[in-house]
């Protein structure tokens, strides 16, 4: 019976590993990245800011449309990525850009918030291999 | 009878270009395209560089999908604008992006070269009114 468990346990946890993805493929080459603000920047508090919104070797579409190697900008913010293989959850932590937008202005609460892209395809689900940029800090001053 | 098919053959000449000028895509208020990089005066150490390109209160969508508010970038190199009724001509001077890319990697002979964005619809003819950014200038070493 325990030996059961274990079992089980282990086809749980490959599940989840080889869950880690959507179906859509992405251009393994491609990059988001946030284009502006700065990694460590310091925003002045009460003043939206503009946030830009970089991708390479990859298009920007709107949501429901499905073409080759295209996506739609999340902008996650003061949270982790979420699970990849579901669609990405639309709050005002995941900020959902599927009218195919390539930059937003923000504004934050004074102090420390991050700041991070994450595509999603047609049905706001992440691509295979997901492409997310790196995970920025910023202080509202 | 004759006569009258005469003059109706001529409103219909006349009409037609007005027509087609009225089927333009819309574009959304406030839509603005602009070059994020280079900047305009920029010189460029080696021919071959990334362009970024800028889109506010608009979306990117690739070619063939009409959906409101959206459209594909096309970056002018060398030329100016083309007629703004028409599909953008495809050529070295006009270089489109119709799978929604929002940088490109752009390699220019040494010299003086001048640079503009244009937003161009599902059938790549400019919007109305249309949404061009300013036309820089740069310098490749």
């Amino acid at each position: 019976m325990n030996r059961f468990l274990v079992f089980a346990a282990s086809l749980a946890l490959l599940a989840g590993g080889a869950a880690h993805a959507g179906t859509t493929p992405a251009d393994p080459k491609a990059i988001v990245y946030i284009g502006w603000p700065n990694d460590g920047q310091v925003m002045p508090a009460g003043r939206p800011f503009r946030v830009w919104f970089g991708l390479r070797n990859m298009g920007v579409a709107p949501s429901d449309v499905e073409f080759r190697n295209t996506g739609h900008h999340h902008l996650l913010v003061d949270t982790d990525l979420p699970p990849m293989d579901q669609p990405i959850p639309s709050d005002r932590n995941h900020l959902h850009f599927g009218a195919g937008q390539t930059e937003t202005t923000l504004q934050l609460p004074p102090g420390k918030h991050t700041l991070q892209l994450l595509m999603g395809d047609a049905h706001h689900v992440p691509h295979n291999p997901p492409i997310y940029s790196k995970k920025i800090t910023i202080y509202v001053k | 009878m004759q006569r009258r098919e005469i003059l109706l053959a001529l409103a219909a000449a006349v009409l037609t270009p007005r027509l087609a000028f009225a089927e333009r895509t819309p574009s959304p208020p406030g839509a603005e395209a602009y070059i994020i990089w280079p900047p305009d005066g920029a010189t460029i150490p080696t021919g071959k560089f990334w362009v970024r390109m800028g889109l506010r209160n608009m979306g990117v969508c690739p070619k063939g999908i009409n959906r409101p508010n959206v459209g594909h970038h096309h970056v002018l190199v060398d030329t100016d604008l083309p007629p703004l009724d028409q599909p953008i001509p495809s050529d070295r001077n006009h270089l489109h992006f119709g799978a929604g890319e929002t940088e490109a990697r752009i390699e220019l002979p040494p010299g003086k070269h001048t640079l503009q964005l244009l937003m161009g619809d599902y059938n790549h003819v400019p919007h109305d009114p249309p949404v061009y950014s300013k036309k820089i200038t740069i310098t490749v070493k």
